[in-house]
């Protein structure tokens, strides 16, 4: 069992704000190891995007707060991390790529200039000029763990080979810090780098923007990445083209990534492990094949049954009765039983289940009583 | 339309003509108003002492017993020729004109700085701490700038703090300290230009006390704009990318996030341009600052009409290039903006 990357305990959030508190990500457990890629699928609304950018802690606190839980990235707990001390975790350690890549790139820089900033933090970092993740964080100490080691993924790359002169040289200079931002535009398939380079993020359009922002990400080389709906906000071909090139780029890179999406197919594509996430709540978690063919949750099901691919003409598509609940009055016990088949009585009585491993299939967990009588839904 | 340098002179050649009709409008309303507003200004002109011959001279050397048009249009084609006629007592408009406008220049300048330099951080500050106590310190402090009275805030200045931190009150420069030739007629740079170090630093001191005054009284738009725009650049998606990259929260603010919010920022200083020039009148009048503004106001008092019309002009001038210049900034800072 290799050291797990990333370990999301217990994780609580809250938006406090005038009209209540907002319960938007209760009590989530989740761990990604090192090379896997990790999805989290679920309606608008259900916490996923609030949990992405809890784990860099990028929420604005307040509103946001986060009352329980533990954020392990590489063993340190990105909860007790001093707020000043974050920008040394973000970048080299974990990176992020957003949803809209109209706004994701600063309008007043240009393409070099933003590429140039991340190559040239990750360099520092590397030859240790200044602080940063990899080498310099207290209360984890690499040498000591047994391999492997979650910063093998950090430490042993399969980026694009660099030559080794360039590797050594000390000085970031402006030249190898274009001859690796070149690199990186051509790792994204981006045809004629020299030229976009020199270009500002308005003179390109919606998927060359992303490309960039994957190439920004993944030049930090960083040991998590979080991608919150990358391609939700590009038309569908554009959408196609990315999820293909990042489909390449995991098989390339094997960084660890944490997809979120609405898109149950995108994560099928995408993901070796799942999460389902329903008001706030994980209420699956395994290896995607497990969960698609033998989803263990009522609400799993029924997202998978309300795939329109499976239904083509006849009569109404299925869908589930009832609405999502509200986040600052969430129903006692498990949160989804006004509208599932399977309620009985105890599933109103809190505190509600919590995700318990499924006999039978290693990794695959469930937070369901009957989770057994799940198959027998239609 | 683009952005090459072909572009920007068309668009500063056009902005520059536009000048044209601005200038034909205040020169005609002024001296519509002043002429209107004094009917017989030879009365004053003339002294208190004057027999009714010297006064019915001082009419018809003035032209005034022709009628307004007549003497609109003579006045007119002296201006265009350069020719901005004298005071009542003699004295050439333009020359004055020309020694008192940078004096005035220098003084707008080192408000900027300081509107610069202060208020806009102070709005950075205010935005990343927002709702919380330094939010409410900093708006305290620039709401108090606003709601001030340019004449009290400059009289504060000059009784109280002004003694208090030994500063010079009055002037541009000390006519103790060795005299340096003026070409410029800015103080500060006429002293650096004759090199004369003791004379850079009477001349700063002399700076401090009213352009403080001006840059207090006008620099909450400054600060509230700065607010304003980083809270709304603050939740964009690029600033998010900015720290995921790894960068310190001090240069995602002041780096990604205030080159963004600088773009409304300039423009609305640009624009407040003019609210700058009419509380210079008031600070130079109680600093007695040898700018436009007290060269304005005497004019006025005077009876100067040739004066008033010419500060007029350069207030103009002032308003119209300093708004130009902000279109520039405007532009050099948002690389979507075409020359048009």
């Amino acid at each position: 069992m290799p050291e797990p990357l990333l370990v999301v305990e217990d994780l609580s959030i809250d938006y406090e704000v005038g009209a209540g508190t907002f319960h938007a990500v209760k009590e989530v457990s989740f761990r990604i190891d090192p090379g896997r890629v990790v999805g989290i699928v679920g309606e608008t609304g259900c916490g996923k995007s609030t949990l992405a950018h809890a784990i860099p802690r990028l929420l604005p606190e307040p509103p946001a707060r986060i009352p329980s839980g533990k954020i392990l990235f590489r063993g340190m707990d990105i909860l007790k991390v001093p707020k000043w001390k974050l920008p040394l975790v973000r970048g080299t350690g974990i990176s992020m790529i957003f949803q809209e890549p109209i706004n994701s790139l600063n309008p007043a820089f240009r393409v070099f200039d933003q590429l140039a900033e991340a190559v040239r933090i990750r360099r520092l970092r590397e030859t240790g000029k200044s602080p940063g993740l990899a080498p310099a964080m207290e209360g984890f100490d690499y040498s000591k763990r047994k391999v492997p080691k979650p910063g093998d993924v950090l430490a042993k790359p399969v980026l694009p080979s660099v030559p080794e002169g360039r590797k050594l040289a000390p000085a970031v200079d402006r030249q190898a810090l274009r001859g690796d931002a070149l690199e990186y535009l051509r790792l994204v398939r981006i045809n004629d780098p020299e030229t976009i380079l020199g270009l500002y993020p308005h003179e390109l359009s919606g998927g060359m923007r992303q490309r960039i922002m994957i190439a920004m990400a993944l030049s930090e080389r960083p040991s998590l990445l979080i991608a919150d709906e990358p391609t939700s906000a590009l038309d569908i071909t554009i959408q196609a083209q990315v999820l293909t090139l990042m489909k390449e780029l995991i098989e390339e890179i094997r960084t660890s990534i944490l997809f979120i999406s609405h898109d149950l197919g995108v994560i099928a594509e995408m993901a070796d492990d799942v999460g389902v996430m329903y008001a706030g709540h994980l209420v699956e978690f395994g290896p995607v094949a497990e969960v698609y063919t033998q989803p263990r949750h009522p609400y799993t099901k029924a997202l998978l049954r309300a795939n329109p691919r499976q239904y083509k003409g006849d009569g109404p598509l299925p869908s589930l009765p009832g609405s999502v609940p509200n986040l600052s009055r969430l129903p006692p016990g498990c949160t989804f039983h006004p509208r599932c088949a399977l309620a009985r009585p105890e599933c109103r009585e809190p505190p509600g289940p919590r995700l318990e491993p499924v006999s039978g299939s290693p990794g695959h967990r469930t937070a369901c009583y009957f989770s057994e009588e799940v198959a027998t839904l239609p | 339309m683009g952005r090459s340098r072909g572009d920007l002179i068309v668009f500063v050649g056009k902005r520059l003509l536009t000048l044209l009709p601005v200038l034909l409008g205040v020169v005609t309303i002024t001296f519509i108003f002043t002429h209107l507003a004094v009917p017989n200004p030879c009365n004053v002109w003339s002294g208190p002492r004057a027999t009714q011959s010297t006064i019915q001279q001082c009419i018809v050397n003035n032209d005034l017993d022709k009628p307004i048009f007549n003497q609109y249009a003579s006045y007119l084609g002296k201006l265009v020729v350069g020719e901005w006629g004298a005071s009542p007592r003699g004295v050439p408009v333009l020359p004055s004109i020309l020694a008192a406008f940078p004096q005035t220049l220098e003084l707008v300048l080192a408000a900027l700085v300081l509107m610069v330099v202060i208020g806009i951080p102070l709005g950075v500050i205010a935005a990343s701490n927002s709702g919380r106590w330094l939010d409410h310190i900093v708006r305290t402090f620039y709401l108090s700038g606003w709601a001030t009275p340019t004449y009290l805030a400059a009289a504060v200045l000059s009784i109280a703090v002004g003694p208090l931190l030994g500063l010079p009150r009055n002037g541009a420069f000390t006519s103790t300290v060795p005299p340096f030739p003026q070409p410029f007629h800015m103080s500060v740079l006429d002293a650096l230009v004759a090199l004369n170090f003791s004379g850079v630093v009477d001349a700063i001191a002399h700076l401090i006390l009213p352009a403080s005054a001006l840059a207090f009284v006008n620099m909450g738009i400054a600060t509230r704009m700065t607010r304003g725009s980083m809270l709304e650049v603050l939740p964009m998606d690029y600033v998010k990318t900015a720290r995921m990259k790894g960068i310190s929260d001090f240069f995602v603010l002041y780096k990604h996030a205030l080159r963004n919010s600088l773009i409304s920022t300039v423009t609305v200083i640009g624009t407040t341009m003019g609210g700058i020039l009419s509380t210079l009148v008031v600070i130079e009048e109680i600093f007695l600052w040898p700018g436009l503004g007290s060269y304005a106001y005497e004019a006025i008092t005077k009876y100067n009409f040739n004066g008033t019309i010419g500060a007029v002009i350069f207030f103009a001038i002032g308003v119209v290039v300093a708004n130009l210049i902000a279109d520039f900034v405007y532009g050099v800072l948002d690389p979507r903006v075409e020359w048009r």
